[in-house]
């Protein structure tokens, strides 16, 4: 009688993990399944001035006033200045000796940047911009991603574009790499099966422990940024990598394909707003 | 060229009257190490390196000092007031504990 139950029991026991095993391994295929099909839109949760408020209401004014007392990135500013009129490269070329002096002929082009371009056929930020030039029209080497004279010389390029609304365009060839990048917005990834949506649009303006979530709307608007955090000036594709560490995904390298399409995607959805480099924030 | 240490900006107010209280504001670029983080590839310490000196003089004269440590953050901002009484160069020195001096002179012209 005992001998039977056992047995009886041991066969109820490997059913029910058979069956608990499957239905794992269903509701994941169905869940890799709809991420990588279809894209399902968020609305967002407050309005950018909603957001504002409320940002006003925990941090106060503190940051705003570092900003307009002293910016350390307004120093790099003037190391900018000094590399754009500095010779470099086999043809003895600096960037001066095309765009004119202090840039007179780049005033307003960093607003509409991340474009299109079909020599790469694909996206092109500032910073790829600015060493495509270094090696096609000056013969020199191309400055390293994050280095300091990469940020300085970017940080000088876009403040010629200071107050100027962005004004980035998605249309012609553009289009398919704007919708890659608004899909890798909406893809779900890392070990905590996030993506930028959940917290940028569903969940902004409310907390994330001790932060406030930032809005989707003015990411991409005060870049390169001096961050407090990094005691240092850096880019919007360190913010990215550093988002996707802190949701445990494998960053990825700077000027990645997706990354600089992400990046069109961003800024598109901050059309309209004026471009304010250098940015300070926490 | 890499992060600049001892660059500085200094900013006062553009229209002065005499005996006027204006306030001062200087940053400086300065990593202000503490000599307690460590180097996250090798995982030794990184020597401590930071301002613990600044003085400021208005025309010869010693207005005011100040000791900083390491408590004090990177890019280290500081903000004074100053009765502008007469016409005079004010000069911020900053030295830190390697022997580093850096010092800029800006005029103080009242009306």
């Amino acid at each position: 009688m005992n001998r039977k139950r056992l047995a009886l029991l041991q066969v109820l026991m490997a059913l029910s993990v058979i069956i608990v095993i499957t239905s794992i391994e269903f509701v994941g295929s169905v869940r890799a399944g709809s991420t990588e099909t279809e894209i399902v839109e968020y609305t967002p949760s407050i309005s950018p001035e909603e957001y504002e408020r409320r940002y006003k209401e925990f941090y106060g004014d503190t940051t705003k006033q570092m900003a307009e007392e002293g910016n350390p990135g307004e120093l790099m500013l003037e190391d900018g200045e000094e590399l754009f009129h500095s010779v470099d490269g086999s043809k003895g070329k600096s960037c001066a000796s095309c765009h004119g002096e202090n840039g007179k002929d780049l005033v307003g082009a960093a607003t509409t940047f991340p474009k299109y371009d079909p020599e790469i056929k694909g996206i092109k930020t500032v910073a790829l911009q600015i060493n495509m030039c270094r090696e096609k029209r000056m013969g020199a080497k191309p400055l390293k991603y994050e280095s300091y004279d990469q940020l300085a010389l970017e940080l000088y390029v876009k403040s010629l574009s200071n107050g100027m609304p962005i004004n980035v365009s998605i249309d012609g060839p553009a289009g398919p790499f704007y919708e890659k990048g608004k899909a890798f917005y909406y893809k779900r990834q890392g070990q905590f099966n996030f993506n930028c949506a959940i917290c940028h649009v569903k969940y902004a303006g409310y907390m994330a422990r001790a932060n406030l979530i930032s809005h989707y709307r003015g990411h991409a608007d005060h870049w390169p940024s001096y961050r407090l955090k990094w005691g240092a000036v850096g880019s919007l594709q360190r913010r990215f990598r550093g988002c996707m560490k802190n949701t445990r995904t494998k960053p990825l390298p700077y000027q990645s394909e997706e990354y600089r399409n992400l990046e069109l995607y961003l800024t598109y959805i901050s059309n309209g707003l004026p471009i304010q480099v250098p940015g300070f924030r926490m | 060229m890499s992060k600049r240490i001892g660059k500085i900006k200094i900013r006062i107010p553009r229209n002065i009257k005499k005996g006027d209280i204006i306030p001062i504001k200087a940053l400086i670029i300065h990593p202000m190490e503490t000599g307690f983080r460590k180097d996250k590839k090798t995982g030794k310490l990184i020597p401590a390196y930071y301002i613990n000196d600044v003085t400021v003089y208005y025309g010869n004269e010693v207005i005011t000092r100040c000791e900083w440590t390491i408590a004090v953050s990177a890019d280290p901002f500081m903000t004074f007031y100053l009765k502008a009484d007469k016409a005079a160069p004010l000069r911020i020195i900053w030295k830190d504990n390697k022997g580093g001096v850096y010092e800029k002179t800006v005029q103080i012209s009242p009306k």
